[in-house]
């Protein structure tokens, strides 16, 4: 588990090491070479006050020297023999060369300085861990602080982060109590700019989400309502079937049953038609459809209901060629306007179903010599359950409301328009032909 | 009785329309609200069975327009708006009884008559005019505890003048309430039911105003 609380103490506290590992490194670099200096210079000053003394008490001999005392002495004599060693112990050579010098012995790094002066060859020297000793002191003096704070700096980014988040912590808190009922906006005031676009976000999904629903329920109660006419008139054919007492008054009641029937089963298979579409199955662009075949399709498909009416359906054009888009949705809404022509034409009308190019755009069409829509009705048969007044019963309402899902679905445009014998109905869906998808 | 059926739907329309035949009503059947009204303006009405959700007009402004013109023919509402909201809205608005979808043939007869016998100012179910016993819900009629055999029409015609004694129904009249539009009406008709009738309940029990009509007189 990745915490935003962890990740920051961490990574603010690394920080803040790194920073003070530097600054003593720093800072020993910088003490190191002003102690060299420093000590450089006492080594030079030192040989040069012995340069006055004599050295002949020592001579031949060397005494032990104070305690505490870290510098080391030799002098030799003109001809190189080593008349003083005030430590001779420490392993430094036996050897000098004028000036400054850095000797590495069996007790370290020394530092040595050494003159030479009326025939005498003087020598100063000094072990170089003090001077590493006083730099890394220095350092530590630095980083002391750093190390101290750094406990409390721990603590206080843990408190900071922790207040930080706090609005992160009641957005989820809020988020948790909803039901899927309640689906309000959530609180956007007094939120920091971090996590004001969560929040924004979420309400609009809440918004789309609620909409969806309520389209949803809309969508479940007028079909639990439109379910109830159907239901009525099969209760009340049941109960005039039972009431028939010769056999063709019986015969007559239970062929008008059977018409309840096939309307009712109708009515659910559109109302499934277009809960499979509804509200806003996601759209695929799918392949690609050959309108002509489709048309051809559906006419032959069609072709014995129309002959049961004595109609006369056939194939106009088929030239559209292809277009992108669902073949199933495509399919079923020439069916519904294909059928809904055969439904509102009169017995032995005429139903043409056309696919062809008009510009760059493809069009299908569908045109009977039925009653037709007058121009006032011609945005409302697309409602839902709607259903023209005196139309025939066998209608769900439905169809066209299916068709004009479909077509928007495919970004397709819905023209109705009077037949061209100026009588029946023209059906056309155009499609764009620049869809961007 | 003849009633005024307004229902959009073509199935329910149709046979609401022959189950309330069978129980005897003569009844109107129309499409949609503007042709309710017109037809509330030139028929005369015993009840009116009304659907809600009509094309054109929608029932309920057809029963507002009804009750503002001060029409008090009893009105049964028939809906599939079952919500609370929407029968209070109905019932408080003028309707006499509320029926919701899907409904039973035999439970609306019997609230139809129902109301019939409640505007006629009874609140017993039977008609009872002296020796005669008339059953309304089941068409059976008696003399003195005979019963009689009468045909659906006859009954029908005895219903209308038994609805309010003592008052003169025209010949016109007469056959509006036994005859639905379309139904066909055999010329003499009446005169035919009544000889009939007065053959079956004796001479005196249907009077004949000339030049007026029929009645049945009130016993006093």
């Amino acid at each position: 588990m990745t915490s935003i609380r962890r990740q920051l103490l961490l990574g603010l506290l690394a920080v803040v090491l790194i920073a003070g590992l530097v600054a003593a490194w720093g800072v020993y670099r910088r003490a190191h070479e002003e102690v060299s200096e420093l000590f450089d210079y006492q080594l030079r000053q030192m040989a040069l006050s012995l340069r006055d003394q004599s050295f002949e008490p020592f001579a031949g001999g060397s005494r032990g020297i104070e305690e505490g005392f870290d510098f080391a002495i030799q002098v030799w004599s003109e001809d190189g023999v080593r008349m003083y060693f005030s430590r001779p112990h420490t392993g430094l050579p036996n050897r000098a060369r004028l000036g400054y010098a850095t000797v590495e012995t069996s007790e370290g790094d020394w530092r040595v300085f050494s003159i030479q002066q009326r025939g005498l060859t003087l020598q100063v020297a000094q072990p170089m861990a003090i001077r590493q000793r006083l730099a890394a002191a220095a350092a530590l003096r630095t980083l002391a602080p750093f190390l101290f704070l750094l406990p409390a700096l721990g603590l206080l980014v843990w408190f900071i982060v922790g207040r930080g988040l706090k609005p992160l912590v009641s957005v989820a808190g809020a988020v948790k109590a909803r039901t899927p009922t309640a689906l309000h906006p959530l609180p956007e005031q007094n939120l920091p700019d971090e996590i004001r676009p969560l929040v924004t976000a979420l309400n609009d999904l809440l918004a789309r989400l609620g909409r969806a629903i309520s389209a949803q329920r809309d969508f479940v109660a007028d079909a639990a309502h439109e379910l109830r006419t159907p239901l009525t008139a099969l209760r009340l054919q049941v109960q005039l079937a039972e009431r028939a007492r010769e056999p063709d008054e019986r015969a007559a009641a239970f062929a008008t049953l059977k018409q309840g029937l096939d309307r009712a089963t109708h009515l659910v298979e559109q109302l499934l038609t277009l809960a499979r579409q509804e509200p806003e199955a996601v759209y695929r662009p799918g392949g690609f459809v050959d309108l002509g075949e489709l048309v051809r399709e559906v006419v032959t498909v069609l072709e014995p209901i129309a002959g049961a009416k004595s109609m006369d359906l056939g194939v106009t054009r088929d030239e559209a060629g292809r277009i992108r888009g669902a073949r199933d949705a495509l399919r079923t809404l020439l069916v519904n306007l294909v059928d809904n022509a055969i439904r509102y034409a009169p017995r032995g009308g005429r139903v043409d179903v056309a696919a062809y190019r008009e510009g760059d755009s493809a069009v299908l069409e569908v045109i009977d010599n039925g009653p037709g829509i007058p121009p006032e009705e011609r945005e409302r048969v697309f409602d839902r359950f709607y259903r023209r007044v005196g139309s025939d019963a066998g209608g769900s309402g439905l169809g066209l409301s299916i068709v004009k899902n479909i077509a928007e679905r495919h970004r397709a445009r819905l023209v109705l328009d009077t037949g061209p014998a100026g009588k029946g109905l023209a059906v056309r869906v155009v499609f764009s032909p620049n869809r961007a998808d | 009785m003849r009633l005024l059926l307004v229902e959009d739907d073509l199935m329910v329309g149709e046979s609401v329309q022959k189950g309330l035949r069978q129980d005897g009503f003569a009844v109107d059947w129309v499409q949609d609200g503007e042709a309710a009204e017109l037809a509330l303006e030139n028929g005369v009405y015993d009840l009116v069975v009304l659907d809600l959700g009509l094309p054109r007009k929608d029932g309920i402004d057809v029963l507002s327009g009804l009750r503002a013109k001060e029409n008090s023919v009893p009105v049964l509402i028939l809906t599939a708006r079952d919500a609370v909201p929407d029968r209070v809205r109905g019932l408080d608005r003028g309707a006499d009884d509320y029926l919701i979808k899907p409904f039973d043939l035999d439970e609306l007869a019997a609230r139809v008559r129902a109301l019939l016998r409640r505007r006629a100012g009874r609140a017993e179910p039977l008609m009872r005019h002296g020796d005669l016993v008339l059953n309304p819900a089941t068409h059976e009629a008696s003399l003195a505890g005979t019963p009689l055999a009468l045909s659906a029409r006859e009954f029908a015609l005895l219903e209308a003048l038994l609805d309010r004694p003592g008052a003169v129904l025209s010949r016109a009249q007469l056959e509006e309430r036994i005859y639905g539009w379309g139904e066909e009406i055999e010329s003499n008709t009446v005169e035919v039911y009544v000889h009939s009738l007065r053959k079956k309940l004796g001479t005196g029990f249907i009077r004949n105003v000339r030049g007026v009509g029929y009645m049945i007189p009130r016993r006093g």
